[in-house]
């Protein structure tokens, strides 16, 4: 099992959720309305009047042979819209109850 | 959820929201009625007191003092006016706007109730009359005729009156003019003096002839049949065979004694329509129908009508309120359509794409068909307020979904998805959308809490403004980003099609400009001194333009009529003032192609008809009414006409005083509803004489005054009156009283009605008098013979001595102190320009002590509003600030935009110096709201260059960025709003003149307002924003933004 992050600007919100489905991951944990800055080009989501931007973040618990496909998934929607911003992250699971 | 979201999520919702909205605004717009102004109820009470018998002077001491001094406690009593004349006193109570005037009705009664027992005896019971605006009347019709001109009265009276008057809405019918019929029996007073009989015993006579009675009943076999007298003239020809007397066995029939005839009453009166014998009917309506409505129902009834008259009475209009109403509605209209077609041609330019330009005009109808409800809602009308106001609204109601939709735009550019694209794009401007639209909304909604006229007047103006761009603001928050969501994609546009090449044409223009605006401010911003003392220098000899620019109360308006007054001497008798009449008639008609019908009038007609009240007649005076053809088909206008006639009138050696009234305003100024411009100068003072010289001395000085038409002194000069002094001594000696004596003078002269002749359901008098040749000098006066008790007959002038006097014939009265009024109307200049003329004159006046000099009318208006109009311009900039300070969270900030009014009250200057227009209330008003709309362009500025110095850029640089991607959204909302205006300012039509000084003073002040804020305000914000920099600025900020920005 791997645990994959994905931070996303959050007019992305459903096409992120519309991937889940297609790959029938069922469990995650949104956050939403929260501040980022990409370490690199990324301009700041602050929600403010300044940055109005805000991020959603999916951390989303799946078997290790749809991390791949997921990835790519999302790297496709980050390159139609690049500017928005869109960063997975990928790490393991060590335990689970 | 948030409204952006909810209705992208939900278009069917939304949609239908906004068709339900549309369905009733369209059913608001078909109920609402039509009007010129909204409903005005002038607030003034008067009380008629009759007094028969007594001059002016005792009019004055015995009613109307005591009258007056139980007025001065009523509750929100403005001014207390009264006018003092022979037989008659009228009071008139102004009260403050707004004041419940059932209420006041109820308190003036118990006032009067007081007072009533302190009135001499043979006073009537006074009566309390409240003036409504409709006793204006609404129609009036002259009626001429030819054969049928002795029989007009009853002709019309059956076939047109009764008819019209079942028509809905309409109130009172009045004919003015019309020939009575009667019997007349001029008697021979030596006959009758030879034959011992008096005018009185021939009444009796007559009386005791023209009975109907019944008489019992008559029992015949098995029945009963009552027996009844006929004993009435059968036909008016009976009346001269009647037998008076049988004086030494000879019978003498009435014949032998007097003439008698079967005519029309002594005229009293002259009517002509065109030189044509007439009749005018005066048609009012009720107080609470509709003008439009009910002139629309008269005139249709009226063409039912003709058809039933006989064919050589012919029924022309000569006043229909409701034509120029409707034209200037008409016109109005399409300059609101103008304006719309405007608006959306700056935004398709700007925008280059049709269906951007589409979500963004939408918000025009819906928002505008929301005044409508309100209208509907209110119980207002369509009137010149309303519609204006909708003018206004126009240009700003697109501006929030400009800016929501631009937001989108970019942000679809950006490469987001539509949807997306939409409700985070509608969310990040949402706060500064509410915000611009709030400073518009402070600025516009304490209009609807003036007071006084001015209140009434802008009430339904600031409430429609206000809800109009409330309703903007919600369309741009859900229909504008819903509709964006599902219209425009992030595709480019070919340049091959027609909107292709549009856009690109459009979009390189503005690049161009973009870049033109670039290198100005550049240089601006590294020269701010410069700029800034520059920009001072225009706004100071901007405020010296205001010597050049007058002031009046409101402009008046050619309504396409004319109306006016000629009076001759004082007691010149009616046959002479007709010749006049006649002479004037000839010259109006041949002079002034202009001229459909002219309406002539002299004599004192019918006293006791309302339009008495409102029109000063007398046999010595002429008035005038004239229709004019519609303005379109003439060339000159109301006002060089009336210019022309003054002189024309002057001319008669004969003529007193008189006054031209273009437009027809005396009456409904003298109600304080504006219009018209007249200069009146008010002289308080006890003393006659004293008054009297000062008055004159006014009317001089305002004679010299360039542009003083028409000045007339309120007070006639003292007239003659012939006074029968009775000898007491030897009228007890032939036992007779005063009483008789009057009674028996006046059955001489003025006629005694003996009885009614009937026929055909209607009454004619039988009028007894000595015939007209009798009664001619004062010999014959003296030579009246008056019955005794002992039944001897006696000379009149064996009792009295005549004697001529002089008094006073009328006296006004203001607050309790007696007052003349010096009045001019004011053309070819203004009403301020001429106050200051006379203020100059006036302390080399000798004025006595104890005489005071003090202004009304539109003089009076001016004073008071402006007075509110300004009060409203400080607590607009008030309020404005606050919304702003509020909403940048600074105190600075919100001081840097206000940069941007004076310079509009500059832009306002020079354009209503460039067309000539006045400062008047309607211009004062679009400078108000000038304070809500050009800090709107401030915002967007100022709070773009915020974010670009909140993003970490240099103050120059965020200065520069900002301008030039804000120079767009700048200029897109004003020019909608400015190019809005130019179809008001254009407009030639009816009723244009009064509107167009708002336009010009908005077209003005933001065009060149907007001019200065793109310059000046950036300057001005890098001198405040160093300082702010220096403090807030972070080092890892910078670092950070400027690394992102390299990348």
């Amino acid at each position: 099992m791997k645990a994959v992050f994905v931070v996303y600007n959050q007019s992305l919100g459903r096409h992120v959720r519309e991937i889940l489905n297609q790959l029938t991951i069922r469990g995650f944990t949104r956050w939403t309305d929260i501040m980022g800055t990409g370490s690199g080009k990324g301009l700041p989501h602050e929600g403010t009047h300044t940055w109005p931007d805000l991020n959603n973040a999916n951390l989303v618990i799946v078997e290790d042979e749809k991390v791949d496909s997921l990835l790519s998934k999302l790297q496709s929607l980050d390159k139609e819209v690049e500017k928005e911003g869109l960063r997975a992250f990928v790490w393991d699971i060590e335990k689970m109850i | 959820m948030s409204l952006y979201s909810t209705s992208v999520k939900k278009p069917v919702t939304t949609l239908m929201i906004f068709i339900g909205v549309l369905i009733l605004g369209i059913y608001s717009y078909m109920q609402l009625p039509v009007d010129f102004y909204p409903k005005i109820d002038p607030p003034y009470i008067s009380v008629f007191t009759y007094y028969d018998g007594a001059n002016a002077t005792d009019v004055e001491q015995n009613i109307t003092r005591k009258l007056e001094d139980n007025f001065g406690s009523l509750t929100n009593l403005k001014t207390l006016s009264s006018s003092s004349k022979d037989n008659i006193s009228v009071i008139t109570l102004e009260f403050e706007w707004g004041t419940n005037l059932d209420e006041a009705t109820n308190e003036v009664r118990n006032a009067v109730g007081m007072v009533e027992r302190q009135l001499p005896d043979g006073v009537k019971t006074p009566t309390i009359f409240k003036i409504s605006t409709s006793m204006i009347p609404v129609m009036v019709f002259t009626v001429t005729a030819n054969e049928s001109y002795e029989g007009i009265k009853d002709i019309l009276d059956n076939k047109v009156i009764q008819p019209l008057n079942r028509v809905d809405g309409v109130g009172n019918i009045y004919q003015i003019g019309s020939p009575e019929r009667a019997i007349m029996v001029d008697v021979d007073p030596r006959k009758l003096d030879a034959y011992d009989l008096t005018v009185e015993q021939i009444s009796g006579i007559l009386t005791a002839n023209n009975l109907n009675l019944p008489s019992g009943s008559l029992k015949m076999g098995k029945s009963d049949l009552p027996l009844r007298l006929q004993g009435e003239f059968a036909n008016s020809d009976v009346v001269k065979n009647i037998i008076v007397s049988n004086a030494n066995g000879k019978t003498v029939y009435l014949r032998d004694i007097a003439t008698v005839r079967d005519s029309l009453k002594d005229v009293d009166s002259y009517e002509r329509a065109n030189g044509n014998k007439s009749v005018r009917i005066m048609v009012q309506k009720q107080s609470d129908a509709n003008t439009v409505t009910v002139a629309e129902k008269v005139r249709a009834k009226m063409e039912k009508i003709k058809k039933t008259l006989p064919p050589d009475i012919k029924v022309d209009i000569l006043m229909d309120t409701s034509v120029n109403t409707l034209a200037s509605i008409n016109n109005l209209s399409s300059t609101l359509l103008y304006a719309l077609l405007f608006v959306v041609l700056v935004v398709f330019l700007f925008l280059g794409r049709w269906r951007a330009t589409f979500i963004i005009s939408l918000s025009i109808p819906i928002s505008l068909i929301t005044g409508f409800i309100y209208m509907f809602l209110s119980g207002s009308t369509i009137n010149i307020i309303t519609l204006s106001s909708l003018s206004i609204a126009i240009g700003m109601v697109v501006d929030d979904s400009i800016v929501v939709l631009e937001n989108i735009t970019k942000k679809l550019e950006k490469g987001g998805f539509a949807r997306e694209a939409a409700i985070f794009g509608t969310s990040e401007v949402s706060l500064a959308v509410m915000a611009s639209t709030l400073t518009i909304i402070v600025v516009f909604l304490p209009m609807a809490m003036l007071g006084g006229i001015t209140g009434i007047m802008f009430r339904p103006l600031g409430m429609v403004v206000t809800i109009a761009v409330t309703t903007s603001v919600i369309v741009s928050l859900t229909l504008t980003p819903m509709l964006s969501s599902k219209l425009l994609g992030n595709r480019v546009s070919s340049t091959t099609n027609f909107s292709g090449r549009i856009y690109s044409f459009s979009q390189n223009m503005l690049g161009k400009i973009d870049n033109v605006y670039e290198k100005i401010l550049s240089w601006a911003v590294g020269h701010r001194w410069s700029v800034i003392i520059i920009a001072g220098c225009v706004f100071l000899s901007s405020v010296f333009l205001m010597k050049f620019i007058g002031t009046e109360f409101m402009s008046s308006s050619d309504n396409d009529r004319l109306s006016a007054q000629v009076k001759l001497a004082q007691g010149t008798k009616l046959e002479e003032t007709v010749l006049t009449a006649k002479h004037l008639d000839s010259i109006f008609m041949k002079k002034y192609p202009e001229i459909e019908i002219v309406s002539t009038s002299a004599g004192t007609g019918d006293e006791n008809s309302l339009a008495a009240i409102f029109t000063e007649t007398g046999n010595y005076i002429i008035n005038y009414t004239f229709k004019m053809k519609p303005r379109a088909e003439r060339k000159k206008s109301i006002f060089d006409i009336a210019n022309e006639m003054r002189k024309d009138i002057e001319a008669l050696p004969e003529v007193e005083k008189y006054y031209v009234d273009p437009g027809s305003t005396r009456m409904s100024g003298s109600m304080g509803m504006g219009g018209g411009n007249y200069m009146e100068v008010k002289i308080f003072g006890n003393n006659f004489d004293e008054t009297d010289i000062v008055a004159e001395k006014i009317a001089q000085a305002l004679k010299n005054i360039k542009g003083n038409k028409d000045i007339l002194i309120s007070r006639d000069r003292e007239k003659t009156e012939l006074q029968l002094v009775l000898d007491n001594e030897k009228m007890t000696y032939f036992g007779l009283n005063t009483a008789t004596v009057a009674a028996a003078i006046r059955n001489r002269v003025t006629g005694l009605t003996a009885t009614k002749y009937r026929e055909d359901g209607n009454e004619y008098d039988v009028i007894v008098r000595y015939d007209e040749k009798y009664r001619q000098s004062t010999e014959d006066i003296a030579n009246i013979s008056i019955p005794t008790p002992q039944g001897r007959l006696v000379k009149l002038g064996e009792l009295t001595t005549l004697k001529r006097f002089y008094s006073p014939p009328n006296i006004e009265r203001e607050n309790k102190v007696r007052m003349v009024k010096v009045s001019s109307a004011v053309s070819g200049t203004d009403i301020g320009t001429v106050k200051a003329a006379l203020e100059n004159e006036i302390p080399k006046m000798n004025i006595p002590d104890d005489v005071s000099i003090d202004y009304g009318s539109s003089i009076e208006n001016m004073q008071d509003s402006f007075k509110s109009l300004v009060m409203l311009l400080m607590l607009s900039m008030v309020l404005v600030y606050i919304v702003m300070a509020s909403q940048f969270e600074s105190y600075i900030e919100p001081f840097i935009i206000m940069f941007s009014i004076p310079f509009a009250f500059t832009g306002v200057f020079i354009a209503l110096f460039i067309f000539h227009a006045t400062i008047n209330v309607i211009s004062l008003i679009g400078t108000v709201m000038l304070i809500g709309i050009v800090v709107k362009n401030g915002i967007i500025l100022v709070d773009y260059t915020n974010l670009m110095v909140d993003r970490g850029y240099s103050l120059k640089k965020a200065v520069i960025m900002a301008g030039r991607s804000r120079l767009r959204p700048v200029i897109m909302t004003s020019l909608t709003m400015i190019l809005a205006m130019i179809p008001m300012i254009v407009s030639t039509g009816s009723g244009s003149e009064t509107w167009r000084p708002m336009a010009i003073a908005i077209f003005g002040g933001l065009t060149f307002s907007t001019l200065v804020t793109l310059i000046l305000i950036p300057t001005i914000y890098t001198i405040f924003g160093v300082g702010k920099i220096k403090k807030s600025r972070k080092k890892q900020v910078k670092l950070l933004t400027e690394n992102i920005l390299m990348s």
